[in-house]
């Protein structure tokens, strides 16, 4: 009897009912496709399509960021190349300026030699020119003071090496 | 630090409510006052689920079969396993109404539930098994929410039944057969038992047997092991009660007053605690099982993998 009461007790705790396995299983399946449905694969895809988002934002701004190091790398080359250009630039204007300069002045101091040199020729030639007319108008004069004199006409063409020696002779005088 | 301090608290106050709890026991059963437990409608009883229909036929039947109880059709276990079901299907279509690319409230707590539980079966299963993920949770929500019904007093936890665990254990070792076949093939996972030598094929057939008991009994034994303990500690606490308030009038000593409170406090261990473990251990192992028959694509041997891919391809 005690040994029958157990059993039953023990039965009734441990069973197995089938009908409660059959609902067990429907039940579970219903929860997982529902659940997968409802809940598991649309919070994953969220969170997925979320994630893949970030990524790409993430990466398309490491990609923007190298663009722009590389940018700024290059302005500085281009800008210190700018620098050094304009530079040399600077110094060529300021020797050739320089050189400029020079060839002015010497330009300069030439034109004014050429200038100088060419009064004193023109002086020269006018003194001579002077000089000439002086000496001719005196030799006219002293033939005619000579022909005065000796009452004769003297001829220029006879006595000219006479007449020249004594101008000669009274330019050396003076 | 601060959380370190209420564990060690805690642990002191269960520990003290144990040795609270064990001594009514021993008072009450010194002075016989636990009253033999009765069918009395108890929720949880050593008794099995209460049957709401059943067919006589079929009962006279299968008192004649040692552990089948096939007369008993509809029991509080179904009700609560339909009760799981609805509630689950209901905060699923409440909670994750309007999801929105950028989440706020709810949606936050949710998404980070669901990426832990996908982290979990990755790591636990490997990343070719992600798309075990909704079983799992299905599984593990059903587990938690079954053993918590029976706090609620007015169903039994769906998970004290052996039933409803061992249906679920079979459903986990149908999924490691399944897959093993599979993957590597009937005769591969045949031969499977005869090793690492051929004398230990009886031990591996014992151990695939044993494998669903155990799982479902754990679980099973776990959820009913602490109803009974409960329902134990009330009786006690009831004879305790009248021991202690014996010397008021009969109506009012009547009244177990110590009832209120100190099992609020076993309940924290019995069901919530032990609800999660169990569930989690229940999971984890069919992950573990699961994850075992299902080895990442590079392990399967190639004229199985060949066939699946071109079961794969006809199915796409």
């Amino acid at each position: 009897m005690e040994y029958q009461w157990f059993l039953q007790k023990f039965e009734a705790f441990v069973g197995v009912n089938p009908w409660t396995m059959l609902f067990a299983w429907l039940n579970l399946l219903i929860l997982y496709l529902f659940l997968k449905k409802l809940a598991f694969v649309p919070l994953k895809r969220m969170i997925d399509s979320r994630q893949k988002e970030i990524d790409d934002m993430y990466s398309e701004a490491e990609i923007s960021r190298t663009d722009a190091e590389n940018m700024k790398t290059e302005y500085e080359k281009k800008l210190s190349e700018a620098h050094s250009e304009s530079e040399a630039i600077l110094k060529d204007a300021q020797r050739r300026a320089l050189l400029r300069e020079e060839e002015i002045i010497k330009e300069a101091n030439d034109e004014a030699a050429r200038t100088l040199k060419r009064a004193e020729e023109q002086i020269e030639l006018e003194k001579k020119h002077a000089l000439n007319q002086v000496k001719n108008e005196v030799s006219e004069m002293a033939i005619s003071i000579a022909s005065a004199v000796i009452e004769r006409d003297v001829k220029a063409e006879e006595h000219s090496d006479l007449i020249d020696d004594f101008i000669n002779n009274m330019g050396d005088e003076k | 630090m601060k959380n370190k301090k209420i564990i060690v608290r805690l642990a002191v106050l269960f520990a003290v409510l144990a040795v609270i709890s064990g001594l009514c026991l021993l008072v009450a059963l010194l002075y016989d006052a636990i009253p033999v437990p009765e069918d009395d409608g108890a929720l949880i009883s050593p008794n099995g689920a209460r049957v709401i229909f059943g067919i006589p036929a079929l009962q006279e039947i299968s008192e004649s079969i040692p552990i089948l109880e096939l007369g008993n059709i509809l029991t509080v276990t179904t009700i609560s396993l339909c009760a799981v079901t609805l509630i689950l299907v209901v905060l699923a279509c409440v909670l994750t109404r309007g999801l929105k690319k950028r989440p706020t409230g709810v949606q936050i707590v949710i998404e980070k539930l669901v990426t832990m539980l996908y982290n979990l079966v990755e790591d636990t299963m490997g990343k070719h098994n992600a798309k075990f993920a909704p079983y799992i949770g299905t599984l593990f929500l059903s587990s938690i929410l079954g053993t918590l019904l029976g706090m609620t007093q007015l169903l039994p936890s769906a998970t004290a039944d052996l039933s409803v665990t061992l249906a679920w254990a079979l459903v986990t070792t149908g999924m490691v057969w399944y897959n093993n076949i599979k993957n590597f093939g009937f005769g591969a996972w045949l031969k499977g038992f005869t090793e690492p030598i051929v004398v230990m094929t009886p031990m591996n057939i014992v151990s695939e047997i044993a494998q669903p008991i155990s799982l479902a009994f754990r679980h099973f034994g776990n959820v009913a092991g602490g109803g009974v303990l409960t329902a134990l500690i009330y009786a006690a606490l009831a004879g305790l009660s009248q021991l202690v308030f014996s010397f008021l009038p009969d109506m009012i000593s009547q009244i177990p007053f110590l009832q209120v409170g100190i099992p609020a406090f076993l309940s924290v261990y019995f069901d919530l605690f032990s609800g999660f473990v169990q569930a989690l251990v229940f999971s984890l192992l069919t992950m573990v099982y699961v994850g075992g028959a299902c080895p990442p694509p590079e392990e399967i041997p190639d004229n199985r993998r060949e066939k699946t891919e071109k079961k794969g391809q006809k199915a796409n």
